[in-house]
């Protein structure tokens, strides 16, 4: 499972670091890192409510590899 | 006051009678409940005009769902933040930094700031916020069985955690709590007078820290260089205010709010005190149901948006309460479910100028509760007392007499 970072929508709510904040970085304004992420095999539940968390709409999952 | 005329270009039938301000469970209201009074307007259209929507009296738009305030709200181009709220009450025109700075300057000036109340940065401030918290709840439970928590708990627990952030000390709090309250809730004589009040405070400070610094904010911010150079008199003013006003009012709101509706909900209470850990996600839910706050944009040009013709010029309002309570965005929108997930809630805005504060709000509402309800039992309203409640610009409680007797 891969999770598409939208960056440039990102308004620093940090939902989806306060979900998981393992799987999702932020740089010191509070913002997402750059870069699509790659969520290792059972970590599938928190990354997909992390995703659902965003009010901005700037995470995507997605299950087929790239 | 409701009677301003509508503009020509409005049609008729998008006029509803509605006002944040005027409509009914908006003036003060003994046992109110503002939040749920304004979920009636999505029985109407997605978007309507108002004829007196704004503290100064003017029309808005009203756009009611919440993917439709997603679109203005991030779309800075066209629905601009920059109408001098706080300055025009001066008969002045500078903006509040950063809320009424557009892009790219905005985003200037937002990543001096941001780093100031990031997350981590929130983190680190939390021992503090929570030994304030325990201070003056273990004061009250130790003076009786009733207080009021507007005046003895939310007030004093949010505005001196945020005197502390802007290195202010606690012992002009009251002083500073009547500015906000007249500011934001008086009437045409006191808003002017709190503002010349709290610009004149603000330039002093400033002053005082240009002249000797400390390890603070406002330190901080006459020292900070944008692009190369110090700020101005009046950016340093402009972002002053904006973070003395944003901290005086919102956080103490929302944990009245908060703790009426427990006091009301004796299950949700009790299963929040047995199972504490269950509070950072009902604290979503609860800034879901009691957000303070209405954002109006200004229209940069003419745009049809969704069937309204907005023209340049008009105002355009998004008043969190309302995209909260859309249906097309939450299950059952006014019913409070304290376990609910998936709550991508509008309290603290969208776009570009999502609260700067937030995180620290947050924290503080998690960390008031979690304190209250572990030194506190159960808690009910005090008989032949009644909150006051208030719509308006910023949605407010005005007392709250709790009793565990």
């Amino acid at each position: 499972m891969r999770i598409i970072v939208q960056k440039a929508k990102c308004q620093g709510h940090a939902r989806c670091a306060a979900q998981a904040p393992d799987i999702f970085k932020l740089d010191d304004d509070g913002y997402i890192l750059l870069g699509d992420i790659e969520v290792a095999e059972g970590e599938e539940l928190p990354a997909s409510r992390a995703v659902r968390s965003c009010p901005e709409r700037a995470l995507e999952l997605t299950r087929c590899a790239l | 006051m409701a009677t301003n005329p509508v503009p020509d270009h409005v049609p008729p039938e998008m006029v509803r009678d509605f006002s944040l301000f005027t409509s009914p469970g908006m003036p003060p209201t003994p046992d109110g409940d503002p939040h749920a009074a304004v979920a009636c307007v999505h029985d109407g259209p997605p978007i309507f005009y108002s004829r007196y929507n704004t503290q100064d009296g003017r029309g808005t738009w009203v756009i009611t769902r919440a993917a439709d305030q997603r679109r203005v709200l991030r779309d800075a181009e066209t629905f601009s933040s920059h109408r001098s709220i706080f300055s025009s009450i001066l008969g002045e025109n500078w903006p509040t930094i950063p809320l009424e700075l557009d892009p790219p300057a905005h985003g200037v000036f937002r990543s001096l700031l941001n780093p100031l109340l990031s997350p981590k940065r929130v983190l680190a401030l939390e021992p503090a916020v929570r030994e304030r918290a325990v201070e003056l709840i273990e004061r009250i439970a130790a003076s009786g069985t009733s207080c009021d928590v507007m005046k003895d708990f939310a007030f004093p627990f949010a505005v001196s955690t945020f005197l502390r952030f802007l290195g202010l000390p606690d012992d002009r709090l009251d002083t500073f709590v009547g500015w906000g309250k007249d500011l934001l809730h008086g009437d045409d004589k006191e808003r002017p007078v709190a503002a010349r009040t709290i610009v004149a405070f603000i330039d002093e400070l400033a002053a005082m820290r240009r002249q000797e610094a400390v390890d603070d904010f406002m330190t901080f911010i006459v020292q900070a260089q944008v692009e190369g150079r110090r700020l101005t008199d009046t950016q340093v003013r402009g972002i002053g205010v904006l973070v003395f006003v944003a901290g005086l009012d919102t956080v103490a709101a929302a944990i009245g709010f908060d703790l009426a509706y427990l006091a009301r909900n004796l299950k949700d209470q009790q299963l929040l005190r047995s199972e504490p850990d269950r509070i950072p996600l009902a604290t979503e839910e609860l800034l879901r149901a009691y957000p303070p706050i209405q954002l109006i944009r200004v229209a940069t040009k003419d745009i049809d948006f969704e069937g309204a013709p907005i023209r340049k010029g008009d105002y355009v309002s998004c008043a969190t309460m309302i995209a909260n309570r859309d249906p097309a965005e939450f299950a059952c929108p006014n019913t409070i479910d304290l376990e609910r997930e998936d709550n991508r809630h509008a309290a603290f805005g969208y776009g570009p100028h999502r609260c700067l504060g937030s995180h620290l709000a947050r924290r503080e509402i998690v960390i008031g509760l979690e304190e209250w309800l572990a030194r506190i039992p159960a808690f009910r309203i005090k008989q032949g007392t009644a909150p006051i409640t208030s719509g308006g610009h910023v949605f407010g409680i005005e007392n709250l007499i709790l009793d565990w007797s």
